[in-house]
């Protein structure tokens, strides 16, 4: 796994520092990811709706014959958006690219992290295009969310 | 039904929450279609929405994302013009995403049963100002069946209300009963 040198993080960078992709990043390097519950309250908020109570009622949800209820997949997307603009800064709000398919349902009280990679890193004016693998998984390793970024860093 | 699964199984509640939320789920019954009967390709479905600092925070509190550009608003300053590498304060960069599902399903009434958002395929265009109206378009381009299962195809665009300026461009799937 690729990460950052040691020699080139210390306890006075900022997150921001220590963590976001640079022109000098390189194929192979692994984003750290954020990690979230699949937590029943945020998952019933009426910013999702709340007119499919497959999101939010157990009862309703055994009815349907899922196991528990499951997650809008905006969240996932969201919580990916997350790490990448951690890591892209800037870079993710113009000129990018975010695809994603939902591979698994994420059920409530699941612990989700994502994970990213970079696959690919070509030469884009003043910058370079960089593209990432990303994904979300559960505790188990399961995936939930597969999907790439692409953006340009340092242009 | 499993007996052991209850209204309260995943959080508290007491008997007149239980009681509250057995009464509205009994509400949200209603006959309907399902999105693949409902939607032709060609459909267009479109909504203006105004993003306002606040809904900006709901949504990033939805999703427990505390990034500091997309705040603005703030409790005790209220509305302010926020920070980012932009200037002021931006929307998150899925958020309007998450908008376009309701368009698609604001169009739908009644609620479109047994309907899942499978795929996005998402160009960011450009940084999205909190405050913005945007108009989010989405058309129906392809009916398609896979494996079995039924998908509707849509491509997406936000646009400023006042500039025209594309924000994103989308293509999405919705899986269909």
């Amino acid at each position: 796994m690729l990460k950052r040198m040691d020699n080139q993080m210390n306890d006075q960078m900022t997150a921001e520092e220590a963590y976001r992709i640079t022109p000098d990043t390189p194929v192979g390097f692994e984003l750290i990811g954020v990690k979230k519950k699949a937590a029943i309250q945020l998952m019933g908020s009426r910013l999702w709706g709340r007119f499919n109570p497959n999101h939010w009622d157990p009862v309703y949800a055994d009815e349907t014959g899922l196991d528990a209820p499951i997650q809008t997949g905006e969240m996932s997307s969201a919580y990916i958006a997350e790490m990448c603009v951690n890591y892209l800064g800037a870079a993710m709000f113009k000129g990018a690219r975010f695809n994603c398919k939902y591979v698994a349902s994420i059920l409530a009280n699941e612990i989700i992290e994502t994970g990213g990679r970079v696959t690919a890193k070509e030469p884009d004016g003043d910058g370079y295009r960089f593209t990432l693998e990303v994904w979300a998984k559960n505790d188990a390793g399961q995936l939930k969310s597969i999907g790439s970024v692409e953006a340009t860093v340092g242009a | 039904m499993n007996k052991s699964i209850a209204t309260d199984s995943l959080r508290p509640m007491t008997e007149v929450q239980v009681r509250q939320t057995r009464e509205f789920i009994e509400s949200l019954k209603e006959d309907c279609q399902t999105y693949w009967d409902m939607v032709e390709v060609g459909d267009v479905l479109s909504r203006d929405l105004t993003i306002t600092p606040e809904l900006v925070i709901l949504y990033a509190d939805a999703v427990e994302d505390y990034t500091p550009w997309y705040e603005g608003w703030k409790m005790n300053t209220w509305r302010i013009e926020g920070e980012s590498p932009f200037g002021g304060a931006i929307v998150p960069p899925m958020m309007v995403s998450h908008f376009v599902l309701s368009v698609q399903f604001d169009h739908t009434k009644p609620f479109a049963i047994g309907s899942v958002h499978t795929m996005h395929e998402t160009e960011l265009h450009e940084p999205i100002p909190v405050g913005a109206t945007v108009t989010i378009s989405a058309k129906a381009v392809d009916k398609y069946e896979k494996r079995g299962r039924r998908y509707v195809r849509h491509e997406v665009t936000v646009t400023d209300v006042n500039s025209g300026l594309l924000y994103m461009r989308e293509l999405r799937d919705i899986m269909s009963l």
